[in-house]
């Protein structure tokens, strides 16, 4: 589990950056909070400097879409999706639940990042 | 005489006392001369670039010529002005090719897709996090000074601007005898009826030149001259400080046909009412003031011996939104310029003869034309 930050430090239509294995970002849609891979599958840009619009974000680069809920790209030019995380607010504070790497144990990778950040 | 040789010019120390000599024909064709201009006058002074009103929503921006310099002009988030070199950081692709257009939310170098936000801060760049140690605000987009006036956005290049108040303020002083005399035509709150661009194969100190004196006038503006009768006497309003042309006992509008014009601006005071008052602002603006609207001409020297000159007609907000004709009112100053420029192209023609080498000469009612040309050489050296 990633320390994200204080909910108050992330109001609706912001965006942070966390570490995990790999980075992730966070965003607040509104108020809902969703977390995906920060790295754009088209080219390396960071999709937490990216634009907000509604459950997508839009790559700064170029445009590509994702849907926060599910991490797919609507169309080009990415065609592979980012990963989504688990997010989780306890006491006000904000936290990630990094899913697996692809081919790792779940149960495995996630006790791992946890005992990392803690 | 051999052909080649000629006899010295009337320039110089002889010349009789009604006459003062101009430029030499190379400061009007010179790239060398030009250069030293756009570096040391463009480059330097408050240069007006944009009507505020056409950047009117955040993202809207116009990229303006100014000396050498693309100047990219956009309206931010916060609803100010801003103004940037219009060069990316990264490896120098020009950001923006349009003259004007609106982006929703960052400029992006077609190049290799660095991206600014409307402040000009760099918000994205490919690999930009696997460089922590790129700032993005040292390598945001180089900022140009911005002030707004009359409803204009003015930049300067400079460093250190000049101050404000003495130059562009000051030269309207100047002319009208005191700062006020301008306010109560609500420049900035006028509205723009009508626009026209003018592409003229000239040097803009041409242009400059022939705004400033009349002795052309009873010549090539026969509609002005009606209007302005004093006109035909072939002194300019900017002859003399504070004075306004008069219009003629017939005429009832400043209108290609003398016929009535449109509501006076409420500002307007007794005294200005039914006069026509001309303003030039170095470099390159010209304001020229009647009752019912103002016209307002800005500059953009491209090379040696091109100008784009864009003017504007304002007026009243209420008188553009009514659809109130203002055809006969536009027509009027839009052929003054065209025989004004068409004036301008027939003496660039000749800038470059052995005739005009050593420059050629002013009338007494020419001979404030001088002082400008005293304040270019004192620029350029």
């Amino acid at each position: 589990m990633i320390f994200v930050g204080e909910l108050s430090e992330l109001p609706p239509g912001e965006s942070v950056r966390v570490q995990g294995e790999v980075a992730i970002a966070v965003f607040n849609a509104d108020g809902e909070l969703y977390a995906i891979d920060d790295t754009c599958t088209h080219q390396d840009a960071s999709l937490s400097d990216g634009w907000l619009e509604g459950c997508a974000v839009e790559c700064p680069l170029h445009a590509a879409c994702f849907d926060l809920r599910t991490g797919r790209p609507s169309g080009p030019p990415a065609k592979e999706p980012v990963r989504t995380h688990r997010v989780e607010v306890q006491d006000g504070r904000i936290y990630v639940h990094e899913t697996a790497p692809v081919g790792a144990a779940p149960v495995a990778a996630e006790a791992a990042v946890g005992e990392v950040v803690r | 005489m051999t052909t080649g040789e000629i006899a010295p010019s009337s320039q110089g120390e002889d010349l009789p006392e009604s006459l003062k000599g101009t430029l030499p024909g190379r400061y009007y064709t010179d790239p060398a001369i030009f250069r030293a201009e756009q570096a040391a006058i463009f480059e330097t002074q408050w240069f007006c670039a944009v009507l505020a009103a056409d950047l009117d929503k955040p993202g809207r921006f116009e990229t303006v010529q100014v000396g050498r310099e693309s100047v990219l002009v956009a309206r931010g988030r916060d609803g100010a002005v801003n103004a940037y070199l219009n060069v990316c950081r990264h490896r120098g692709a020009r950001l923006c090719t349009e003259e004007s257009g609106e982006v929703r939310r960052a400029f992006q170098c077609p190049y290799h897709a660095w991206t600014y936000s409307l402040d000009g801060k760099l918000v994205s760049a490919p690999n930009l996090t696997s460089m922590p140690d790129v700032d993005r605000a040292r390598f945001g987009l180089h900022r140009v000074h911005v002030r707004e006036w009359l409803g204009y956005v003015w930049v300067c290049l400079a460093d250190e601007p000049p101050s404000f108040e003495e130059t562009v303020i000051g030269d309207v002083t100047t002319r009208l005898g005191t700062p006020d005399a301008i306010v109560g035509y609500q420049v900035a709150d006028l509205k723009l009826g009508r626009r026209i661009e003018y592409d003229v194969k000239a040097n803009w100190k041409q242009i400059v030149e022939n705004f400033m004196e009349c002795y052309h006038c009873a010549t090539i503006h026969p509609e002005l001259t009606e209007v302005l009768p004093e006109f035909a006497d072939g002194l300019a309003a900017q002859y003399f400080v504070g004075h306004g042309a008069e219009f003629g006992r017939d005429v009832e509008g400043f209108t290609v046909d003398g016929s009535a014009g449109l509501e006076r601006i409420p500002g307007v005071n007794e005294e200005q009412d039914r006069r026509y008052y001309a303003i030039t602002v170095r470099p390159t603006v010209f304001i020229n003031l009647v009752p019912d609207h103002v016209i307002f001409h800005r500059m953009f020297p491209l090379t040696a011996d091109r100008t784009l000159v864009r003017c504007d007609w304002l007026y009243l907000p209420e008188v553009v939104d009514s659809g109130a004709d203002i055809d006969r009112s536009v027509e009027l100053f839009h052929r003054v310029n065209q025989q004004d420029f068409d004036a301008c192209e027939r003496c660039q023609l000749a800038m470059d003869s052995r005739s005009y080498r050593d420059g050629g000469v002013l009338v007494p009612s020419e001979h404030h034309i001088g002082e400008f040309h005293d304040w270019v050489r004192a620029h350029t050296g």
